[in-house]
This record gives C-alpha cells, sequence and structure tokens, in this order.
C-alpha cells in the first residue's frame, strides 16, 4: 500500500485491515446482540422477542376449530411483514398459507415489543414466530403421539393435521386442548430444513395491499369511534416558547367547540367537528401571546454540540487481522446533516 | 344543508360551505380512501375526481363541488371488483405504506380518462404533484402503464362483445 491513499464510502464499506465502526446507540434502539466480553455467559434464552414473551400462546393460537391465529407486537406499515409473518407461521406449522389470521400491534392482544423501528420486526417478532410456531408444531405432534401411543419421530404433519404413521389424519383443532400452548419456549426449536421451504422463500401478494388501493379500513385515520371528537394542538412559534396570556372565551363561543385545553404551555381545542376545531386552532392561536428564548443550537454547529452531549458509546462491529501488517491507519470523521424522519 | 354528489349517490351533508370537501368524504361520509396528508394542497394524497378533473380535495371548499360529481377510490371499484387501475396497483403491488396510492390513482385515473395512451414523460408530469416519501415511485409508474394496458384492453374486449 504505497499508493496515495483514497478513501471512498465503498473502499470503507469493502473494508481492508481492521475497520471499526462505533457509535452511540440509546438504549432504546440498542437492541444488537452483541454482548460486553467480560460479561459471564447468560442463561440461554428463546430468540428474538421470545425471550421477553416466553408463553407460546402469546404469538400462536390453535382454536378448537382449527383456526389459527398469529399474533405480532409490531405494527404493519408498509414494510410488508404482516404478509412475511403469515409465511413464516404457515411454514413452520405446516398450514396453507390463507389458512391464517395475523393480528399485528394491538396492546390488549399482542405482546409488547416496544417500537416498530430500526428494521428490526423480522429480527425480533419474526424470529419468535418462527421458534414458536415451530414449537407449537412440536407440542402438536407430542400430543398426536401421546393419544395413539407411539413414537412422536414416526408422525409427520401436513396440511393442519398430524399424520399418523398408518395415515390417520389428527387435525390440529382435535389435538389442541386447554392450556396445551400457554408453556413457555425453550431456547431452541427444530425449525425446517431451508431447502425444504414451501411458503417462505416464494413471492407473495402482500395482504394489506387489496384495502390500501381500493378505499378499505387500513390506517388508525379509518377509525371513526361513536361520539368521537376532533382535537388541535396549537403549536408554540418555538422551541421552549413559554405561554404567558390566552383569552379562551371567544374561542370557546365558536360553533360546536366542546372544550379549550390548556395545561402550561399546551394549548389544543377540542371540537365536535374536525374543520370547526382547526378553524378554532386558528383563532386560538391568533389570541395567544408567547414568550420566546433562543433555546436551540446554531444549525453549523450541530454536530459538536451533538458529540459533546453525554452519551454511552460502544463498539457494534469489530474485525481485525493480526497476520496484516505494514498497514496504514486510516482515520476519517463523517457527519452527516440532521433529517427527520417524517411521513406525509 | 348542502346537496353533495359522490360515487354516484347524492348525500346530504350539514358542514359549512368553507369547509374542505376532504373533511366531509372523511368524516361525515366515512370514506377512507382521501387522505389527510398535509392540509395544504401540498401532497397530493388527498385527491379526487371531480367532474373528470382531479382536485386536490384539503383545499377545495364544498361551494366549489355542490351539483358536480365526486369520484373517490371507492367509487371506482372494490376488493371483490378491482377497477383497472385498481388491479393494476395490485398486480404491481404499487405500493409501500400506501398513504399517497389512493392519491396518486386518482389522477392516474384522470389523466387515462382523457389520455388513454400516455407516455411515461406525461405520467411523470402529471404525477408530479404528488409526495411518496417510501420511494415507490417506478412500481407506481409501472402500476399506471399497467392500468393503459388493462383499460385498452377491456375497451377492445367490449367493443368485441357489442360488436358480436
Amino acid at each position: 500500500m504505497n499508493g496515495p491513499v483514497i478513501l471512498d464510502r465503498r473502499r470503507v464499506l469493502a473494508g481492508g485491515g481492521a475497520l471499526i465502526v462505533s457509535f452511540s446507540l440509546g438504549d432504546a434502539f440498542a437492541q444488537d446482540q452483541a454482548a460486553p466480553a467480560a460479561a459471564p455467559a447468560p442463561a440461554p434464552k428463546p430468540p428474538g422477542s421470545l425471550a421477553t414473551t416466553p408463553y407460546l400462546d402469546a404469538w400462536i393460537r390453535v382454536d378448537a376449530d382449527g383456526s389459527i391465529t398469529v399474533f405480532t407486537g409490531k405494527a404493519e406499515l408498509g414494510q410488508g411483514f404482516k404478509t412475511a409473518f403469515q409465511q413464516i407461521a404457515a411454514e413452520e406449522l405446516d398450514v396453507p398459507f390463507g389458512s391464517l389470521k395475523v393480528v399485528t400491534a394491538d396492546t390488549s392482544r399482542t405482546a409488547n415489543e416496544g417500537y416498530t423501528s430500526g428494521s428490526h420486526s423480522m429480527q425480533d417478532s419474526g424470529t419468535a414466530i418462527q421458534n414458536a410456531a415451530a414449537q407449537v408444531r412440536a407440542l402438536l405432534v407430542a400430543e398426536a403421539a401421546r393419544r395413539l401411543n407411539l413414537p412422536a419421530e414416526n408422525f409427520r404433519t401436513e396440511d393442519g393435521a398430524v399424520i399418523a404413521p398408518d395415515g390417520q389424519r389428527l387435525r390440529y383443532g382435535e389435538l389442541v386442548a386447554g392450556d396445551m400452548l400457554h408453556v413457555e419456549a425453550h431456547p431452541t426449536a427444530k425449525l425446517k430444513d431451508p431447502a425444504t421451504f414451501k411458503v417462505m422463500g416464494q413471492p407473495v401478494p402482500r395482504v394489506d395491499i387489496p384495502a390500501k388501493v381500493t378505499g378499505g379500513a387500513a390506517y388508525v385515520q379509518d377509525m371513526r369511534l361513536p361520539d368521537m371528537v376532533h382535537a388541535r394542538v396549537v403549536r408554540p412559534p418555538s422551541y421552549g416558547a413559554q405561554l404567558t396570556e390566552c383569552h379562551t372565551s371567544t374561542v370557546e363561543k365558536l360553533p360546536s367547540v366542546v372544550k379549550v385545553v390548556r395545561d402550561g404551555n399546551f394549548l389544543a381545542v377540542v371540537a365536535k367537528k374536525e374543520f370547526q376545531a382547526i378553524k378554532a386552532m386558528t383563532s386560538l392561536a391568533a389570541a395567544a401571546k408567547w414568550k420566546e428564548t433562543p433555546g436551540l443550537p446554531r444549525q453549523e454547529d450541530l454536530p459538536r454540540v451533538l458529540t459533546s452531549l453525554p452519551s454511552q458509546d460502544k463498539v457494534i462491529f469489530q474485525q481485525s487481522d493480526p497476520s496484516a501488517i505494514g498497514g496504514k491507519t486510516l482515520e476519517a470523521t463523517y457527519t452527516r446533516p440532521y433529517q427527520a424522519h417524517g411521513s406525509i | 344543508m348542502m346537496t353533495l354528489k359522490v360515487n354516484g349517490r347524492d348525500h346530504q351533508v350539514d358542514a359549512d360551505p368553507d369547509t374542505p370537501l376532504l373533511y366531509v368524504l372523511r368524516d361525515d361520509l366515512a370514506l377512507n380512501a382521501a387522505k389527510f396528508g398535509c392540509g395544504l394542497g401540498q401532497c397530493g394524497s388527498c385527491t379526487v375526481i371531480v367532474n373528470g378533473k382531479a382536485v386536490l380535495s384539503c383545499v377545495t371548499p364544498l361551494l366549489l363541488v355542490e351539483g358536480k360529481q365526486v369520484t373517490t377510490l371507492e367509487g371506482l371499484g372494490s376488493i371483490q371488483a378491482p377497477a383497472a387501475i385498481q388491479r393494476a396497483f395490485m398486480e404491481e403491488q404499487a405500493a409501500q405504506c400506501g398513504f399517497c396510492i389512493a392519491g396518486m390513482m386518482m389522477r392516474a385515473q384522470a389523466l387515462l380518462q382523457k389520455n388513454p395512451k400516455p407516455t411515461d414523460d406525461e405520467i411523470r408530469t402529471e404525477l408530479e404533484p404528488h409526495l411518496c416519501r417510501c420511494g415507490t415511485h417506478m412500481r407506481i409508474l409501472r402500476a399506471v402503464r399497467r392500468a393503459a394496458h388493462l383499460m385498452q384492453t377491456a375497451d377492445a374486449s367490449t367493443v368485441q362483445r357489442s360488436a358480436q
């Protein structure tokens, strides 16, 4: 390496010698698998979100009529994982793709899997569903073996049923009883060999698209509850602005206005109809007086300000080759502008 | 009370004449397709067709649409009987989050109604007012081309049938 050192993204990513990429992640995103080298080996846990929500029936429910429901705490917002999870569960349970129902992010029914962010849905929830489904299938096979008093190895599964050595079919719905699936997951499951996949690895049309292109209910905004009212928030004119004065009586008398809400610097209005709430919010904004003090760092100084804040640094990837000699050490600092992760 | 013609039906609506059409479609008529994106006519997700023209419903007051034919995505077809444009978007899987898609589809539909064989440039120019932050643009373009093809095939078969 005697020539000029050319440092561009492609070369850095391709990797030469030692490359240490290190940045700090907040706790909310610190879901990587790397454990500190010095830590004692923890007891083995089931993979993905099964580690924190270990009961199998939190992920897979088999009803007596044979219908199967899969639960995930992640929210489908166009990533396509609802379809993918249906494939995963169908594969590991040996049932047709169309026979399953997937329930996404319903706080009263699904595991609490925290944020849906950082490309973690497949890794955390998909892995949990895959392993839970495989263990549910094993339990159903064991139950069939117990009933027929034969070794479980002699049974196989197919199309929602356990098949006995003599060809007798025991449907999943008949086999499942009581709290059979209300058991904690084992750390490891016997997963299908990818070479035998029938449903996974196949292109499947996304299950969420038909509703999205025909005006079906597909978003939280499409929920209309009985007696629902509409609110609008009066945004402060700048970060940290303090609400000093707001006469609300005129706004309170506007048509369809239910209430003006003021809590410290928070100001909002509730109305029976949405556009009335918007008009009331505009009037309220005009009536509000704010005290503003500059509190944000200068845009061009952001990288320095951000890196000077308290942080926890950790190495997320490290690779080295002790046999490499005569290498050059490259040091560089990269910054990029802050970009809001804003949706429409 | 105002009378609004939406998807071929008359609706009596209790709303002020300055109310943007979008709120009436979503809140009073419980139609999901037209979306609130920006509320400022800057993203296109609220687009519907009024008398054959693509219109931004979030900045179009009721007053201007009284007596006119308003069509939303629901008026074109359903999951069971999708219109050509809906079939095309399903077949091309032309949505990620899908929030912009209903608006894109309505403007594309209005385009195809007056220009059944648009060039790529014409499709791009027409859809220019629409934002998609997922980045589904190439699939959307393919879906509009497919819709044009499906509509022509359907027209051809209708002509054939009526000729028989």
